[in-house]
């Protein structure tokens, strides 16, 4: 008994350590930060370039923790880990913020399959 | 006269230097090949565990970069336990023909 309340307590502290360290930006700041983003991924998150994903409309959190991969070094891509280097953690949040608030061309998989409709 | 030329070739190089650079994908084979995807990219909010994110959007997302992404995970250059296996088992076609569906789909 002893063992589970110990187990649920680490899942309860495992879960609101990951909430607490992805928070909710603020999209006008973002905006500002983005300038550079733009170049590549467009003005309005949808890059023109194949090569380049698009942002707009991605989840918040998504693109949060691949900025901070990047930062970390996790994902390594020259251009971006450029990027990222001067970015604060709010300055992630803010950027993310605003990338996923835009309205996009992406969508997840569901109605898209074979067999689906 | 001649420069015009030169422009006009210059500039017919270029087209073809950028279609033969990548294959045309299948977008039916495409299209079955996502079938597994959808599992994980197929729910909306999905998330990943350790450590929590959301599973991305790729209905839409650009061509050039889901094939830059599979092969990303194939070579190791890009570290997901899921996505490495997942790569793993794709052929260069397979991923030409995913990324021609994916892309195919933007809103």
């Amino acid at each position: 008994m002893n063992r589970v309340l110990t187990l649920i307590s680490f899942g309860a502290v495992l879960a609101f350590a990951s909430t607490a360290a992805l928070a909710n930006g603020n999209a006008a700041d973002g905006k500002t930060k983005a300038a550079t983003c733009f170049a590549c991924h467009g003005t309005d998150g949808n890059s023109v370039d194949p090569q380049y994903p698009r942002l707009a409309g991605q989840y918040n959190l998504y693109l949060q923790q691949v900025l901070h991969e990047y930062k970390s070094g996790q994902r390594d891509n020259p251009i971006m880990k450029g990027m990222v280097a001067t970015l604060s953690d709010q300055d992630i949040e803010d950027i993310s913020a605003y990338f996923s608030s835009l309205p996009g061309k992406l969508d997840t998989l569901k109605g898209h399959i074979g067999g689906d409709n | 006269m001649t420069r015009l030329h030169m422009l006009g070739l210059v500039a017919a190089t270029a087209l073809f230097a950028a279609t033969s650079a990548h294959a045309e994908g299948d977008k039916a084979a495409g299209r079955k090949l996502v079938y597994t995807c959808a599992g994980c990219h197929g729910v909306p909010g999905y998330t990943n565990a350790y450590p929590q994110y959301p599973v991305p959007k790729i209905a839409g997302q650009n061509e050039q970069y889901i094939v830059n992404a599979l092969h990303g995970y194939q070579s190791g250059d890009r570290k997901h336990p899921t996505m490495d296996a997942q790569a793993e088992s794709l052929s260069d076609t397979d991923i030409q023909d995913i990324a021609a569906y994916l892309s195919s789909l933007a809103k």
